[in-house]
């Protein structure tokens, strides 16, 4: 009976291999985060190679020629990504692995092109009508197979040597424009996976290292940007024949045992490596939470819930109980997206030292709900994943400084949060030279740095994702780009997160369209209505920060006309509203392309990292010098710091402001209740029915989703997660205005 | 010809005299409450061994004397720099305190840059009170979108005097493209503070000091030009008193960074910066055409850090348009180096996930130094390892001037290495050593390769305190057959400084489609290239003009920074016509840039179907000056010679000790031939020759390391 059983089991997988209609995203693949298990070749290597400290020679050459194709490929890139930093290069296992990543860029890109390697391995080395060859390349932007999202795109060249695939090489960027419903390659609006633009599997690009001109045309014909497509793909595949000659190189003069022995010794050795680390902390569970104030196309509010249990040398980290997935909305992040973040999280912020590479999270385990927002399934958009993955990040970042504390050695310095959120404008259209472009503004990478143990955060200063990313220079954007940023880099006072050591501050942006009937901008982020970093012990978080316009007026025309009526903030141009006749709005940061009239006003806000410790610790001279330099009004050294001072000459009156903090904390008893009080105000069974709510409530087993636009809340399962759809903002303004309309005709009527 | 080159460094003030068929070299420390103090010093020395009456004799029978200095560089790192005050356009005031972000970790190693969380950006030049916003501001292509506002500039000036500017810096955005808001705002500041004033107060216009866009840099360019003007003014000025009250009345000519040199009066303090350096660089170019060395890879090891320079054949010049000035980026061209932080003073560590050594970033510098200079230092370092393994005399290091102290490196490798690595005290040694020149090698050959060469093509040139020690390791690495430390190498930026020509760099933005793809279009229009090229030259040679030469010794070079649509990467190409007059000249500078570009990055990497752009111009104006001739470093008549003084020394890849000879430099002469295993020492270095490797002895303390 149980061979007849397993014959037909036989029989039925036979067929099925033959009659599979879509290699869609393989689940072995993408919910795997460990290292593949040792190949027979590899071992070999490995007891071949025992001289740790020729394979430590061999690793720098290796680094080395990493290092060379990412500064290659940021040479030779067109888009803004390769050329401000958001690139990256990496090399892999002939398994798939990510061994060896480039010191500069963004890892996590390199991180999740280990499952796209790994697809091309599984599906198309041995399929007839694709293969894999000396020469082939592949190239690939679905976040389903791996990815953050598809404005990123990969090229991957495997490696061989005497006829046998050792290993490959990859390229990553983040391209911008892709097709997508919206310009510049981020859509807020895509409502399905579909409007997200081209949505590339690994596909062979590459024959005999030259990219395939029908293949490119057909990508260049299904975006907006032709140019860059073209210049981007090239640009990635001669970074990556540059890393294969290299490797090439190092194999001829110490052997290819040595090689694959070096690019797996890596691998393990780091894994080890990381549970030694673990195992220095304290045993114990940490939890953190963090709130998403939106979808981008509304506001609702979406909980990232996170446990963070260690023991020995085993750390998990769960975030049950988070937002569920949303069917029509592109906030949606894959599980593999936010593993990659969270590598990202450990090798940037906790052992910055440890080499670059996927192991880092190999002895980690992650729990996740199946469908929610931080493990989507396939079928919903995810093109702006960054708006959940970059909450699970913060949330870690405060988890593992709980525990880092207590920890017996430390790598770096315990910080409070980074800030998180992409605060930059797209813009799209054609440029006052005539040429179409559809990108972003590099200031994405200028989030603040949270706050230290003994030091200030600094001001806006890197992608949380990516060191050493570059804020670019305004002259050479605004020689290619139809628009002027009027204020550019200005930091915004008060814009801190306050705390015995404040957090860095962001900046205020102010631009507007020049030369161009055809010329718009978006942007991305949440975080206008509720911060979306928390302080660390004590600290403030960040402030909220919306998106502000000024339309009806042309500002190019004020200069020539009135020039002295322009103010230089957003705050004033907001609060005193200078032009006659103009429109002032706010918005949350959710904001679809539109386009813009010359001189029309579109102002955001760069965000400040995560203060760390309590106010009254922090250095009066500290506060001063934030006063001195305008980083603070007068208001915050007061009514924040309770600092006492000479206002003409800034020196501090110590004991005044020792009695004014006693006093602060005198008060701060007063406003305290005992926990039992507290408890019984303010928890409840559920959420409130008007207050748009995603996620757990108490029991991280039940998920609520609802209250938002008349939807009830609905309450199910963690584990049996039911479809989220939010209606589209048109009809909930429709639906509002009918109901106003309703009640002024029933008023009428009474009348 | 008589001539008296300089280079003052931080430590030693170096020089090298021409008088006549001599050619001396002499040393002094560097005197920095005086330069001249030490200058005359060294002169003092020359002087001497010329028989010549005294050092101000020299100076007044001198052709020329010719000055590069790192003083620059170290009152930067240093911040003695006066109080400069920053003028920018409103709304661009937080530009250079944000530092494009990733200024934090700009002139840093790869570690510092990756931990973010422990980041903090350097001390700024301009802190924030110093900055003010003035509202004007000035489109991409140079039309006035919002005229200056004189009153709100004045306000800015006199809040800032107030807060103590000593010195201004104006720097509006698109200034390069039309200067006018930053010359009428330098005319109001002088209105308000006349230079004929006590309290008059020195300016700096950005679009002066850089002619490239790039607000950030170009400002920072400024801004450091500004900081260091007093030291640079007072420093040089110091010199120039000294050689006029001796009777000198030809001008001082200072080096340039840009591989140029020029008179005090036509030099900015920022060209001065790594001059001392580049003028090395410059001497290995001179010495590789002079000797017909081909591709040369020009290396200088110190204690502290590791220069490296490269000189390729076909007159290819390699420069950085955004170099690293301490921590900060600018945007002055600067002839290309690359600086890593390893030298003798590199600390060795273990490096527990991969049960191995490394070497550096970690430095232990010259205070304490490294453990055997007996100053309290306790970590290894290489300079320990070097003395572990044999390479050192204890008692002749310097000279004789530092007594190293052997048990103190036993001490601290048996402390920090031996016991993880598992390994005897010779082995852990072996091993730094290895680990060390690996790391230069591994520099080396990046550097090479990204250029589109290959480090076996080259001649290795290794000079400075710890290149020759280092050589044979390093070179072994990269496959080079052949060294050469080249003569007077212990004074080489000062013989460097001697080769130089006078020129003056200019550079221009411009946005130029040569191929505009999106159109199909060729460019056909050649006025505003050409004219761009017209006011370049016109402003070289108006600096030559000024410094009295004529306009026929003259000439002039274009070089187009050239990319294929909207890439990053500007790849310079020398125009081979001095204008674009028909599509002839245009398709030779297209097929000079795509030839070049395919030799960086690789054939076939070349992107004209994204279009072809020019975004920069410049024009090197220069006049040629006389070089010093050297005698070849290869010596007809060769000797095998044999040392009666030898002791066992250790070394890579050879288990146990080998006898190894001891020479004294003083006592060899020119063609003798060393085998190696040897030590050479002089008063200034000790050169290894490694087992395997023979070395030559030539002219003037050069040598040439063969293998076999």
């Amino acid at each position: 009976m149980t061979d007849v059983h397993t014959h037909e089991q036989e029989l039925l997988k036979e067929f099925l291999a033959g009659a599979t209609l879509f290699l869609g995203p393989d689940p072995e693949i993408m919910l795997d985060h460990d290292i593949a298990p040792i190949s027979e070749r590899e071992r070999g290597a490995l007891d071949r190679v025992t001289d740790t400290h020729m394979a430590g020679v061999v690793r720098s050459r290796v680094e080395a020629g990493v290092n060379e194709a990412f500064a290659m490929s940021s040479q030779t890139g067109a888009c803004p990504g390769a050329r401000w930093g958001d690139s990256v290069c990496g090399l892999f296992t002939a398994n798939g692995d990510l061994a060896i990543s480039s010191n500069g860029g963004i890892l996590i890109f390199s991180v999740l092109t280990q499952h796209a390697v790994k697809f091309i391995a599984k599906y198309w080395i041995d399929d007839p009508s694709v293969g894999v060859r000396p020469g082939d390349g592949f190239a690939h932007n679905d976040a389903r197979y791996g990815n953050i999202h598809n404005t990123d795109s990969s090229v991957i060249l495997p490696i061989f040597h005497d006829g046998e695939l050792i290993a490959w090489v990859g390229c990553i960027t983040h391209v911008g424009e892709n097709g997508a419903i919206e310009p510049g390659g981020m859509p807020t609006i895509a409502e399905t996976p579909f409007d997200e633009g081209l949505k590339m599997p690994p596909i062979k690009l590459v024959e005999n290292y030259e990219l395939k001109r029908d293949l490119i045309t057909f990508l260049q014909n299904s975006t907006r940007d032709p140019k860059l497509i073209y210049e981007d793909m090239k640009s990635k595949l001669y970074a990556c024949i540059r890393l294969k000659e290299r490797l090439e190189e190092t194999i001829t003069q110490y052997g290819v045992d040595p090689v694959i022995a070096v690019l797996r010794g890596t691998l393990d050795d780091t894994k080890e490596e990381v549970k030694r680390r673990i195992s220095e902390w304290p045993d114990g569970t940490t939890r953190s939470v963090a709130f998403s104030d939106g979808t981008l196309r509304e506001n609702l509010l979406l909980k990232i819930n996170l446990e963070m249990r260690k023991n020995g040398d085993q750390l998990v980290l769960d975030f049950r109980g988070s937002s569920p997935e949303f069917q029509n909305r592109s906030i949606n992040t894959q599980a593999a997206s936010m593993k990659g973040m969270l590598a990202q999280l450990f090798l940037g912020y906790i052992w910055p030292d440890l080499p670059r590479n996927q192991a880092v999270l190999a002895p980690i385990e992650i729990v996740l709900d199946s469908r929610s927002v931080l493990n989507a399934a396939d079928e919903v958009p995810n093109a702006q994943s960054m708006m959940t993955f970059f909450f699970g990040y913060s949330a870690g970042q405060v988890a593992v400084a709980k525990f880092l504390y207590s920890a017996t050695n430390r790598y770096t310095k315990i910080l409070a949060p980074w800030y998180n959120m992409i605060q930059t404008f797209i813009y799209g259209g054609m440029t006052q030279h005539g040429e179409p472009a559809a990108n972003l503004c590099a200031d994405l990478n200028g989030m603040s740095g949270g706050a230290r143990d003994g030091l200030d955060g600094e001001n806006a200063i890197a992608l949380a994702s990516c060191a050493m990313s570059d804020l670019g220079e305004q002259e050479l954007s605004e020689e290619e780009n139809a628009f002027v940023q009027i204020i550019s880099k200005k930091i915004m006072r008060d814009n801190q997160a306050f705390g015995k050591y404040r957090g860095g501050q962001g900046y205020q942006m102010a631009l507007a369209a020049y030369e161009s009937t055809t010329w718009g901008f978006a942007s991305f982020c949440v975080g206008s209505k509720f911060p979306t970093i928390s302080g660390l012990f004590g600290g403030y978080a960040c402030p909220a920060y919306p998106l502000a316009k000024v339309q009806g007026v042309d500002v190019f025309d004020t200069f020539k006309h009135d020039p002295g009526s322009f103010k230089w903030t957003i705050e004033e141009i907001m609060n005193e509203r200078p032009f006659e006749g103009a429109v002032y709005s706010t918005h949350h940061m959710g904001f679809p392309f539109e386009l813009a009239k010359n001189g029309e006003l579109y102002m955001c806000t760069q965000g400040a990292g995560g203060g760390y410790g309590d106010v009254l610790e922090r250095d009066p001279a500290a506060v001063m010098k934030d006063l001195e330099q305008e980083l603070i009004s007068d208001w915050t050294a007061q009514e924040i710091y309770h600092v006492v001072y000479d206002p003409s000459s800034f020196v501090v009156d110590p004991e005044a402001t020792a009695q004014a903090r006693e006093a602060e904390r005198d008060r701060r008893k007063q406003r305290g209740v005992p926990y039992a009080d507290f408890v019984r105000e303010w928890v409840t069974e559920g959420p409130p029915a008007d207050l748009p709510f995603y996620g757990s409530w108490g029991d991280r087993e039940v998920i609520y989703a609802g209250g938002y636009a008349g939807q009830p809340h609905v309450r199910m399962r963690s584990d049996a997660i039911q479809d989220v759809v939010v209606p589209h903002p048109r009809e909930v303004r429709i639906a509002s205005l009918e109901a106003t309309v309703a009640e002024l005709q029933a008023k009428l009527r009474e009348q | 010809m008589k001539q008296i080159s300089v280079d003052v460094g931080g430590t030693f003030t170096d020089c090298f005299v021409v008088h006549n068929d001599e050619l001396i070299e002499t040393k002094a420390l560097t005197t920095h409450h005086n330069l001249a103090v030490g200058f005359m010093n060294a002169l003092g020395q020359a002087a001497d061994i010329l028989g010549v009456r005294d050092a101000s004799t020299l100076i007044a029978e001198a052709d020329a004397v010719r000055y590069a200095t790192t003083l620059g560089t170290n009152a930067l790192i240093e911040r003695t720099g006066r109080n400069v005050a920053l003028l920018v356009t409103a709304g661009y005031e937080s530009s250079v305190p944000l530092s494009r972000g990733k200024g934090y970790g700009v002139g840093m190693p790869p570690q510092y840059q990756a931990d973010v969380a422990s980041a903090s950006r350097p001390e700024p030049l301009v802190p924030i009170q110093r900055i003010r916003g003035v509202q004007e501001r000035i489109d991409y292509k140079g039309d006035v979108i919002l005229a200056l506002d004189e009153a709100n500039l004045r306000s800015q000036i006199r809040e800032l005097v107030d807060v103590g500017a000593q010195a201004f810096v104006i720097a509006f955005v698109n200034s390069v493209v039309n200067p006018e808001h930053e010359l009428l705002a330098e005319e109001i500041l002088l209105k308000e503070y006349p230079s004929h004033m006590l309290g008059s107060i020195p300016v700096v216009l950005s679009h002066v000091v850089g002619g490239r866009k790039g607000e950030y840099v170009r400002t920072t360019s400024a801004i450091i030009d500004a900081y260091l003007h007093d030291e640079m003014f007072f420093g040089l000025g110091s010199l120039e008193d000294v050689l006029r009250e001796s009777g000198y009345t030809k001008p001082m000519l200072v080096v340039h960074n840009t591989g140029g040199m020029a008179q005090v009066n036509s030099t900015h303090a920022l060209q001065t910066i790594h001059s001392g350096p580049v003028a090395g660089v410059s001497a290995s170019e001179h010495i590789a055409t002079e000797f017909d060395l081909g591709n040369v890879v020009a290396t200088d090891m110190g204690g502290t850090s590791f220069d490296i320079g490269l000189v390729v054949q076909g007159g290819v010049k390699f420069y950085d348009f955004n170099p690293i000035m301490d921590r900060w980026m600018v945007n002055v061209p600067m002839m290309h180096l690359v600086t890593l932080g390893a030298g003798g003073g590199s600390i060795a560590r273990y490096d527990r996930m991969y049960k191995t050594v490394q070497v550096g970033p970690g430095s232990a510098g010259s205070d304490p130094g490294p453990a055997c200079y007996d100053r309290g230092g306790t970590e290894p370092t290489v300079t320990d390892a070097d003395l572990i393994l044999g390479y050192l005399t204890p008692e002749y290091y310097a000279g004789g001037k530092v007594q190293l102290n052997p048990r103190r490196s036993k001490r601290a490798f048996e402390d920090r290495l031996c016991g993880p690595l598992g390994a005897d005290l010779l082995d852990a040694a072996k091993l730094v050593k290895h680990r060390v020149d690996l790391n230069m090698a591994n520099a080396i050959a990046e550097e090479v390769r990204t250029k589109g060469y290959e480090p076996s093509e080259f001649t290795f040139l290794a000079y400075g305190g710890s290149g020759p020690l280092h050589c044979c390791g390093i070179a072994a690495e990269l496959n080079i057959e052949r060294i050469l430390v080249p003569p007077f190498s212990s004074v080489f930026s000062a013989l460097g400084a001697g080769q130089m020509r006078h020129m003056h760099v200019h550079e221009a933005s411009v946005y130029l489609w040569l191929y505009n793809a999106t159109r199909g279009h060729l460019l056909e229009d050649f006025s505003a290239v050409n004219a761009a090229i017209d006011e370049l030259e016109a402003r070289g040679r108006d600096d030559l003009l000024r410094q009295g030469f004529d306009d026929s010794a003259i000439s002039y070079s274009v070089e187009m920074d050239m990319r294929y649509g909207n890439q990053l990467a500007e790849t310079s190409v020398e125009s081979p016509v001095r204008r674009i007059n028909s599509l002839e000249d245009l398709m030779l500078l297209v097929k000079m840039f795509s030839e070049d570009y395919g030799i960086r990055y690789g054939a076939g990497s070349q992107a004209p179907e994204a279009g072809i752009r020019i975004n920069s111009i410049r024009v090197l104006a220069s006049v040629p000056s006389v070089g010093i001739s050297l005698d070849q470093p290869q010596v007809a008549q060769t000797k095998l010679v044999r040392s009666e003084r030898s002791r066992p020394c250790h070394f890579v890849g050879h288990d146990g000790p080998m006898d190894t000879s001891l020479f004294s430099v003083e006592a060899l002469l020119p063609g003798s031939v060393i085998e190696g295993p040897a030590i050479i020492e002089s008063p200034r270095t000790t050169s290894l020759v490694e087992p395997g490797w023979t070395m030559t002895i030539g002219h003037h303390g050069s040598g040439w390391v063969k293998r076999g």
